[in-house]
């Protein structure tokens, strides 16, 4: 059997193995929230959580990074580019819809004539280990958008919790040579991965929210200029803890960052969002998306009619963030009933 | 593959004043290395990323033809914080370029074609490398009539006077220049730049429009051109929008799926019928 097991208890061991080779980030709770930090004591790990507050993407994608440095000497510039994009990372316990999101965001950023070389090399210095989903959320639904709470295809290394123990599988090359250096890890015996089994599909059932997306594109490719977008965007504040808290949103801001008194500074990116006026407002006054009601169409648009058409995929992976951290409870789900809605009634009047 | 966002560094060579209020200057730029100039390889109607380091970046279309062999050229109004530092650069200050980006006039597709050029206000600075591109003697044969319908609010803000000048010269190109009041000494058109095309009423024969400048001369004129028969795809537009890296990745340019960084910034009419009215 190729699967192996390690004990909960044993996290240390790993930890203690990786730390020299690896930046090693993982789960820790930080102001009663889960987030992902890089850590180098096994106390700081955190394993029972459902999922972290902010995704992941923010080891490869933090939400504020240098792009490069500079120094001035007198009208001569010169520019230092980053040197710690070749360290090597590891993320533990990313949960299979954030895995999925790191092919979202590879993909993504690899797209086109330019490359994002900062993003790329470090997701290619990266390490998923993936945790199955035991008890996938109230608002979760990566079923509806080509996921499941135990696929293993976006990660490297691939754990299943079965209580006391991690089962393990190597996923990928780069995966199966971290498992063949752990020699401590035992075999897993066959019980072990009917247990999984099982887990898996218990995890599926209880999935309730389901769509068919493939609507959703079709409803949403039609009805640009449907009122029903008023009615979607009436209620939104503009907060954008939607978009921040994305793991598949990727928008940022370019600004210099000055150290007057040393003749230096550097270029940053940080993260920015469609829901902002000042997102797309140009310098002369003009805004080519002024309301809130072409800002929020803008983000489901984007995720749902535009992803499928640039990248042939959802820009979605059902992760429910946005859903449970919308203030004023705009939450996609609704706004997916909301956009279906249109399709039965003229389906209604055609029957009519 | 190097980091895109890199800019290749510049230097200020020289500094000229568009206008009477001094708003407008156009920046001529030497590259530091001979090789990264060579590699700099451009169409007219591209447009590149320019930084001074410490303020900040912005994309500005290219004001330069690439027949102008030695030189690339940028026409800069006093806007926000970047375009204003430029206006208090120094010769020989630093300057970063990341380009040529977006696609460009589709210099191949014009072939054989007679071209309007239709512009207003500062945003002429494209269509400036276009006509140069086309006059060259290297190119001049492989392309029909020129027509330039130029606007500007008064007298004082037309751009490139010296070589508006050499222009009219030529036989082999007509330039109709309007400002929008009647002003003492002005010869000229009066009147807003539809009002002008219409009065020309330029042949969509065999021909095409290539538009810039602000979104509702872009409107109007346009408006103009599908009266006098002229089918969406000959109106070539290049539209201008907020814009942080220029390559596709951070977001704000798109009009619906499309990126006018990297699918634009020349759209046709056809084209930008099929898009959102997010521009």
């Amino acid at each position: 059997m190729d699967e192996k097991i390690f004990a909960k208890k044993d996290i240390g061991k790993l930890l203690e193995e990786l730390v020299p080779e690896y930046k090693f980030y993982a789960p820790t709770k930080i102001k009663g929230n889960i987030a992902f930090k890089e850590i180098t004591d096994v106390k700081e790990i955190e394993l029972d959580y459902l999922n972290s507050k902010v995704p992941p993407k923010d080891v490869l994608f933090p939400q504020k990074e240098i792009i490069f440095e500079y120094k001035y000497e007198g009208k001569d510039v010169i520019i230092e580019e980053r040197k710690d994009l070749e360290d090597k990372i590891l993320i533990f316990g990313v949960r299979p819809c954030d895995a999925y999101s790191f092919k979202l965001l590879e993909d993504f950023f690899a797209s086109g004539d330019f490359q994002d070389d900062i993003f790329l090399k470090k997701r290619e210095n990266a390490t998923i280990i993936g945790l199955g989903c035991n008890t996938p959320r109230q608002s979760c639904f990566c079923t509806s958008v080509g996921g499941h709470p135990f696929q293993k295809e976006s990660t490297d290394v691939y754990l299943s919790d079965l209580g006391d123990i991690f089962l393990v599988e190597a996923i990928s090359d780069k995966g199966k040579s971290l498992v063949k250096k752990l020699t401590w890890l035992s075999d897993a015996k066959k019980a072990d991965v009917d247990k999984a089994k099982d887990l898996a599909k218990q995890a599926e059932e209880s999935i309730t929210t389901k769509f068919n997306f493939d609507l959703v594109t079709k409803v949403l490719d039609e009805n640009f200029e449907h009122p029903v977008w008023q009615e979607i965007s009436e209620s939104c504040i503009g907060c954008s803890s939607c978009t921040f808290l994305c793991p598949t949103c990727t928008c940022f801001d370019v600004i210099d960052e000055n150290d007057e008194y040393n003749n230096r500074g550097r270029r940053i990116r940080i993260w920015d969002t469609c829901q902002s006026c000042l997102y797309t407002l140009e310098t002369s006054g003009h805004n080519p998306r002024p309301a809130k009601i072409q800002r929020c169409r803008n983000r489901i648009m984007h995720k749902f009619s535009y992803y499928p058409s640039n990248y042939d995929c959802l820009g979605c992976v059902g992760c429910g963030r946005c859903i449970t951290a919308c203030p004023v409870n705009n939450e996609l789900r609704l706004i997916i009933d909301k956009i279906l809605e249109i399709e039965e009634k003229s389906g209604e009047k055609v029957s009519a | 593959m190097p980091n895109p966002y890199i800019p290749i560094l510049t230097k200020v060579k020289s500094m000229v004043s568009e206008n009477e209020v001094n708003d407008i200057k156009t920046f001529e730029l030497e590259f530091v290395n001979e090789e990264e100039y060579k590699a700099f390889d451009y169409v007219p109607g591209q447009f590149a990323e320019i930084s001074i380091i410490g303020k900040g970046e912005c994309p500005i279309g290219i004001a330069s033809s690439p027949t102008e062999e030695g030189t690339i050229k940028f026409t800069i109004k006093k806007m926000g914080t970047v375009t204003s530092a430029f206006h208090n650069c120094d010769i020989g200050d630093t300057i970063g370029i990341r380009g040529p980006l977006g696609n460009g006039w589709p210099m191949e597709e014009l072939k054989g074609k007679n071209i309007v050029v239709i512009g207003g206000g500062f945003a002429f600075s494209t269509l400036r490398s276009l006509v140069l591109y086309v006059l060259d003697d290297k190119h001049r044969k492989d392309y029909g009539n020129i027509t330039v319908i130029y606007g500007n609010r008064d007298s004082s803000e037309v751009l490139y006077r010296d070589l508006l000048e050499e222009w009219e010269k030529r036989d082999d190109i007509e330039i109709v220049l309007t400002i929008d009041r009647e002003e003492e000494s002005w010869t000229r058109k009066v009147g807003f730049v539809a009002a002008v095309v219409k009065e020309v009423a330029p042949s969509s024969e065999n021909a095409v429009a290539v538009v810039c400048g602000p979104p509702i001369m872009i409107k109007t004129a346009q408006n103009e051109l599908e009266k006098l028969n002229w089918k969406d795809e000959q109106i070539l537009n290049s539209l201008e929008m907020q814009m942080k890296c220029g390559i596709g990745k951070c977001g704000r340019c798109n009009i619906g799926e499309k990126f006018v960084c990297i699918d634009g910034p020349v759209f046709s009419l056809a084209e930008l019928k099929r898009m959102p009215k997010e521009h």
